[in-house]
């Protein structure tokens, strides 16, 4: 996937905005929003956000998480757990790349958050690829992917998977030996049906 | 999605072709009568019992198949002991693209004529000891590009396909009016690899 794709995916997940203009709801396939009264507060999804906020129209409250304070303790924890820590939202980084990129001035401490964040996700993929190559290593079964994003599983494709594909390859073609001591067919149209049976 | 970029050899798979070009040696088990030309050492019409030759690998796997194999064949050098002793050493410090283009794919065809597993062993150490080098190799490919020209024609799939993806991630970091970037001090930081620099300054 794009990650294009998964901001498109993570665009959906709801933020509170405050709107400056009444309107009547609208009515979207994927479902209503509004309607709008100015200076009320209500939850729309991001992409609606981050558009109404183009247009001057709102301003964007941010997430809970989205704080100081907060970021760095999921910082030193991320720092000192050996495996992923859950994050306070499935799209951070998108969420924080949208926010921070189109709302800067509805948000104390924008530096900092933006830097924190970077550290967080930092901090977190260069964790994910010592446990890749663990796991390759180790040759092991299955791996865990518990607490981690959309985004961060889409930064080890295609490569772990093909990678995977290709031991599996390596490890099937040994199967293909007890077949081929029985002398009945070549190996050469054995070892390719062996594979393509895989498609 | 797996499937085009996957490899699977199939009839007309151009790389399952180029493999099986490779020079394997073998030694003629029976006589072959009229194949005489395919030793160029000799003026005689027949191939006698007990020659040998170095004959491509497809017409090898076929006449060594069957319950009466006409010839014998023998692992190419890349897969013999002295070979698999320096794979062994440090896989990651051999240049496998002059081992050969297709390393692992000529290996998973000759391993059969090697009955104690040592080269199937071998190729599985091979790749995964050097999977953790095609990996950054793909993170940070801008800061030498030529280092991939160590890959065999698999490594190197993988590695660009990686790279691809890796790629796109990186622009869509950076990508918005205000990029999210990482402190000053942490890009400072000696232990840091300059390509991170590039990327988040």
């Amino acid at each position: 996937m794009d990650p294009d794709e998964v901001e498109f995916l993570g665009e959906k997940s709801l933020v509170e905005i405050v709107p400056t203009f009444n309107s009547a709801p609208i009515y979207f396939i994927g479902g209503d929003v509004g309607p709008f009264r100015a200076s009320i507060p209500i939850r729309v999804p991001l992409w609606v956000a981050v558009n109404l906020k183009k247009q001057q129209q709102c301003k964007i409250i941010p997430p809970d998480w989205m704080d100081l304070e907060k970021l760095e303790f999921l910082k030193e924890e991320e720092k000192s757990n050996k495996s992923f820590v859950k994050m306070p939202s499935d799209h951070y980084m998108i969420e924080a790349k949208l926010i921070l990129g189109c709302a800067a001035d509805d948000i104390p401490k924008t530096d900092e958050i933006r830097t924190i964040i970077k550290d967080i996700w930092d901090i977190r993929m260069s964790k994910l690829r010592s446990s890749m190559d663990d796991m390759i290593k180790k040759s092991a079964m299955y791996a865990a992917v518990d607490n981690l994003t959309l985004m961060e599983i889409n930064s080890i494709r295609p490569l772990l998977p093909h990678a995977l594909d290709q031991i599996y390859r390596i490890k099937t073609n040994k199967k293909a030996l007890s077949n081929r001591s029985q002398g009945t067919t070549s190996t050469l149209s054995e070892s390719r049906t062996s594979f393509s049976s895989k498609t | 999605m797996l499937s085009t970029t996957s490899y699977q050899p199939n009839y007309f798979s151009i790389d399952d072709i180029l493999a099986t070009q490779e020079r394997t040696p073998c030694k003629f088990l029976q006589n072959a009568p009229r194949m005489g030309k395919l030793n160029p050492s000799t003026d005689e019409k027949d191939l006698k019992a007990g020659t040998e030759l170095e004959l491509p690998l497809w017409l090898v796997l076929d006449a060594s198949a069957g319950r009466q194999m006409i010839v014998a064949p023998e692992l190419p050098k890349i897969y013999r002991e002295a070979y698999r002793e320096i794979l062994k050493a440090d896989a990651t410090a051999v240049d496998l693209h002059k081992f050969n283009l297709y390393f692992y794919e000529l290996g998973s065809y000759v391993k059969y004529f090697d009955r104690r597993e040592d080269v199937h062993n071998i190729l599985l150490h091979t790749f995964i000891t050097r999977f953790r080098f095609i990996m950054d190799l793909a993170n940070n490919a801008d800061s030498d590009p030529t280092v991939q020209n160590r890959l065999d024609m698999l490594e190197r799939r993988l590695f660009k396909s990686g790279h691809i993806a890796r790629t796109k991630l990186n622009t869509w970091l950076l990508d918005s009016g205000a990029p999210l970037k990482a402190a000053n001090m942490v890009t400072n930081h000696r232990k840091r690899k300059r390509v991170d620099d590039d990327l988040f300054a």
